[in-house]
């Protein structure tokens, strides 16, 4: 940047600065001004700090809803067609004022009025993102994600889509790429064509690694990026079937599409032999021939292809591919690779390293179980829990396996604990054994054996609680301690800055809140209850000594919509809620204090983390019997994350809490930021059965627990853990504030 | 004509295909007197089967839709002043117990928590009906039922139904049908050619993927069936999915145009 336009830059900021100060702004919030500002591109921002200049004059407030409208435009628009908006913005308040300024702006997120600045640049993927991605979860019933790539390709979990179309002028015919592209992707997922059976693997791998997997194979090939090409291609061909079965009406729309993408594609003669050989091969793909002829050692396979289609899995596809390949690569050129619009590419290499991701998860977990099991007191001084032989089915020793032995104990090698066992070359204080040498005795599974293996409790004085093990479908006597702490409260002036952000919401909210708050009514002339209403019964008398017919409704009834609530907000601290969600659960605990002081619900706000079973930590941020006080503000910016999530004894506390209070309804509303953890084995399975179980005993106690879980994915589990119709999943951090008072709304009337 | 809602007899066979042997547990149910709960999401055919049990037991079936202002002199009864004198009239509960009818409460968690409590004696073995203000007691009999509908998928907690009532019935699960079943249903409800209805099929079940997604339910059989309707009645397929399933699904602009893609990608 020259230095004329520091110059002006710097200018700018003083002369915002003075403002904002004469407003009586904190240091700290104009320093939050600035960072946002900073935050956009940089071309952008002489453009918005003299905006920002000009607002300023006439208040502050002005530029910090500006700016939230200029980041929403922002994420609809590319960056040229921003300021383009921008500069419009900045027109109509200099000619206009102030009120066409603000009525403008607040369109921010209309896409239909944006599109005017969008200009001929094609869609881009953030403006279509929630709906493309609605679509293809809806289509396929996976947790697909979609996110910006540089080709559209995917790892099996989320799909890579290119950041803007604009191979089409018009908009419909981008966004139909951009389906075609997402449902290719699908069908590469379904059809099995990223992750063949090791069975089909093997075959294709020369040299054998130890988990061989479609990368591998890609590597045998000398000319990665064409033999790429190739399968994608051909592996299209496979599933078209399967694309048209399922989705006819998109196919059929994109025919047109086929068509001219067909008429655009060069003649074969035009291309190196070899190029020649994939793009004869994509034109056959598209329409069934191709402009000019094959090159001649590859036109035998064209009876081949035919059969393709009907394949049920990648393994004749792998042959066919090799094939090609060897007759491509005897033919003399270089492959220059070109865009196979929207059947996209294939990352061999991310696929890989999705799926080594997924394994080494599972390999660290056995590994620390290991460690912990050696780590562990000897077991001859323990005495074993009498349940001990219910809780695993007994299995049976093969006498060809082989089995881990510490401590006595036989345990089941699975393929990470085999591969444990061969990485340490063994581990010490165990040793592999044969089943037939082993005799007798009964295998157990790692798992198992780590749950029975707690280390013993330290600290002591803490609340024991039962824990539910579904294994053996039974509890586990006082095997959690909970221990009360008050959160240490905070300094930063948290709820203040909170409540002015959110400004003109929170005394909407309070009304909103006010309105639900049902004084008894008396209801006069009805056709029954409790009383007689005499001016019902006069006026009734009186018609009939007139001569007339008497009105029938003489009574009053009292209507009691008297609410009697009682909640109580537990809140996951656990480690994983450091950041945004910490942040956004604590602005969320700021609006609900507000609405249910304007209510009346009676309401307290408790916390939890901890590790290990025995150190269940509990903590109060307000009891039931406390007032909203500066004390308790300045606990909730006290909320930090801690440790981890054990959710079971956290529940069970809160049930005893709650039982402690007078109310006819009684309510918990737990907030959490994904699965149940702890350090210890309570994770996966046996995590989920027990918080489920705990949310049971709530249940059954006359307590409503409802969940609010703070996920991008509405994860399988949650109907399974929470129940049905018990939890909600919020899918972006900022919405928790807003969405969490609707959502007590709607559970209280 | 006017008929009182006791003497309606159904005439016609009502179309009700089973899902499971919910049919058979009907029957033993009201063979041994135990009163039924029809537990579901809205749309999965409850009503429709209470309607076709009336038909096949050959029974009147009073139905009573329930809302939060119900009360329980609404289901018993209650005394009107008509001409400067008091006169009883009896509620539904009351009249279909008299007749040895089908009652139906229709949504019972809607109802205020007291109303609820007058259909205890009903349903448990005494089968008996206070009428506290004329200071009877109506014992019904053998061929009376008591039925109740409710959707477990409401997320309010005021409206859950007491375990006290719970535990005197019988419930039977309403879910959706499976495939076949659905285009089935649909096909002999609109008259459409079954290969829309199979289509329309996939549409609710993708719909149905979507739950917790972005929708708070999936599409009923019943939207599945009104969007059938439509399209024999000769609307466009897109139009008719819009206006019978999409819309009714979501108010959110997003997500609508996501089930409009959809619709667009499978028709």
């Amino acid at each position: 940047m020259s230095h004329a336009a520091d110059k002006r830059i710097g200018q700018l900021r003083e002369g915002l600065e003075i403002n904002l100060k004469l407003d009586f702004m904190e240091d700290d919030e104009i320093r939050d001004i600035f960072d946002e500002i900073a935050s956009f591109d940089p071309s952008l921002m002489q453009k918005i700090l003299a905006l920002s200049l000009s607002l300023s004059h006439a208040s502050s407030s002005f530029v910090i809803s500006t700016l939230a409208r200029i980041r929403k435009a922002r994420r609809i628009l590319s960056m040229k067609s921003t300021e383009k908006w921008i500069a419009n913005a900045f027109d109509l308040l200099d000619s206009k004022g102030i009120d066409p300024f603000i009525k403008f702006i607040s369109k921010a997120d209309d896409a239909e009025i944006l599109k005017k600045y969008q200009g001929p640049e094609g869609l881009s993927l953030q403006s279509i993102l929630p709906r493309l991605e609605a679509y293809i979860q809806g289509i396929s019933g996976l947790e697909l994600k979609i996110v910006q790539g540089k080709t559209a390709h995917t790892d099996t979990s989320t799909i890579y889509l290119p950041a803007l179309m604009n191979l089409h002028t018009a908009k419909d015919e981008n966004f139909l790429i951009y389906k075609l592209m997402v449902v290719h992707q699908w069908a590469r997922i379904t059809c099995g064509s990223l992750v063949p059976d090791d069975g089909i693997v093997k075959v294709f791998v020369k040299k054998q690694r130890n988990h061989p997997d479609i990368d591998s194979i890609f590597r045998n090939f000398q000319e990665r990026e064409f033999a790429q090409d190739l399968y994608v291609i051909l592996e299209s061909i496979r599933s078209r079937e399967f694309l048209v079965a399922e989705l006819p009406g998109l196919m059929r729309k994109a025919d047109e599409l086929v068509k001219s993408i067909f008429e655009a594609r060069p003649h074969l003669e035009s291309l190196s032999a070899m190029t020649a050989v994939a793009e004869g091969l994509f034109q056959y793909y598209l329409c069934g021939k191709s402009k000019g002829s094959m090159p001649a050692g590859v036109k035998i396979i064209s009876p081949k292809l035919k059969t393709l289609r009907q394949a049920k899995s990648p393994s004749s596809t792998f042959e066919l591919l090799f094939d090609i390949y060897h007759a491509g690569c005897c033919i003399s050129g270089k492959y220059e690779a070109r865009d196979l619009s929207f059947l996209g590419t294939i990352r061999p290499d991310k696929v890989s390293k999705f799926l080594r991701t997924k394994r080494i998860e599972k390999k660290k977990n056995y590994e620390g179980m290991i460690n912990r099991l050696l780590s562990a007191p000897e077991m001859e001084n323990r005495k074993k829990p009498s349940a001990a032989k219910t809780e695993t089915e007994e299995r049976e020793l093969r006498p060809d396996e082989k089995y881990l032995v510490i401590k006595g104990k036989i345990i089941e090698l699975n393929s990470e604990l085999r591969e444990i066992v061969e990485e340490r070359q063994g581990i010490p204080g165990g040793i592999l054994v044969k089943g037939s040498d082993l005799g007798a005795g009964s295998p157990v599974t790692l798992a198992d054996l780590v749950a029975e293996e707690e280390v013993e409790e330290v600290r002591t004085g803490g609340i024991p609680y039962d824990e539910w093990d579904y294994r053996r479908s039974g509890y586990k006597k006082h095997w959690c301690s909970v221990y009360e702490h008050d959160v240490y409260p905070g300094h930063e002036p948290f709820v203040e800055m909170t409540l002015r952000r959110y400004g003109a919401y929170v005394g909407l909210l309070r009304s909103k809140f006010e309105m639900l708050k049902r004084e008894p009514k008396i209801l006069r002339r009805q056709r029954d209850g409790d009383d007689i209403d005499i001016d019902a019964v006069v006026e009734a008398f009186s018609d009939m000594l007139a001569g007339l017919s008497p009105a029938e409704d003489l009574f009053i009834r009292i209507d009691r919509q008297e609410r009697n609530i009682a909640v109580l907000f537990l809140l996951d601290m656990s480690g994983s809620t450091k950041g945004w969600v910490n942040e956004a659960e604590k602005e969320a605990l700021v609006l609900m204090s507000e609405a249910l002081e304007a209510l009346g619900d009676s309401y307290a706000i408790y916390g939890f983390s901890g590790m290990t079973r025995t150190k269940c930590d509990y903590y109060r941020v307000k009891g039931f019997d406390e007032n909203y006080s500066a004390t308790i503000k300045k606990r909730i910016a006290g909320i930090e994350p801690k440790d981890y999530t054990r959710m079971g004894p956290a529940i069970r506390h809160s049930i005893t809490l709650l039982q402690s209070v007078e109310a006819r309804t009684r309510l918990c509303i737990i907030l959490s930021d994904g699965k149940p953890e702890d350090w210890d084995s309570y994770k996966g399975e046996y995590a989920i059965e027990d918080t489920r179980k705990s949310l049971i005993e709530a249940r059954e106690k006359g307590i409503h627990p409802f969940c609010i879980t703070i996920d991008k994915e509405a994860r399988s589990y949650l109907p399974h853990m929470y129940g049905e119709a018990n939890y909600t999943v919020i899918d972006e951090v900022r919405k928790l504030p807003d969405k969490i008072t609707e959502i007590y709304r709607r559970l209280t009337t | 004509m006017t008929v009182k809602s006791e003497k309606y007899m159904m005439e016609e066979e009502p179309y009700y295909r089973p899902v499971g042997d919910e049919i058979a547990l009907f029957a033993a149910a009201y063979l041994n007197r135990i009163p039924v709960l029809l537990k579901g999401p809205t749309g999965s055919g409850k009503t429709r089967f209470m309607q076709y049990m009336a038909w096949l037991h050959k029974r009147p079936l009073v139905t009573v839709s329930c809302h939060d202002d119900l009360t329980a002199s609404d289901l018993v009864g209650r005394y009107l002043v008509k001409g400067g004198e008091t006169l009883w009239v009896d509620g539904p509960l009351a009249r279909a117990v008299k007749v040895g009818g089908f009652c139906y409460l229709d949504e019972i968690v809607e109802a205020r928590k007291d109303t609820t409590v007058v259909i205890h004696p009903l349903a448990d073995d005494r089968r008996i009906l206070p009428i506290e203000k004329r200071g009877e007691v109506l014992k019904a009999p053998a061929e009376f039922l008591l039925a109740l509908s409710y959707n477990p998928g409401y997320q309010s907690v005021l409206k859950d139904l007491k375990q006290s009532t719970r535990q005197r019935f019988l419930a039977l699960e309403f879910g959706y049908p499976n495939r076949e079943l659905e285009t089935e249903i649909i096909v002999h409800e609109s008259r459409v050619n079954e290969e829309i209805a199979v289509r329309l099929v996939t549409f609710g079940e993708k719909t149905r993927n979507l739950k917790d997604r972005g929708l708070a339910e999936g599409a009923s059989t019943r939207l599945l069936i009104h969007a059938a309707q439509l399209i024999v009645s000769g609307i466009g397929q897109a139009e008719a999915c819009g206006a019978a399933i999409s819309a009714p699904l979501t108010d959110d602009a997003e997500m609508y145009l996501a089930l409009s893609e959809i619709v667009s990608s499978l028709f």
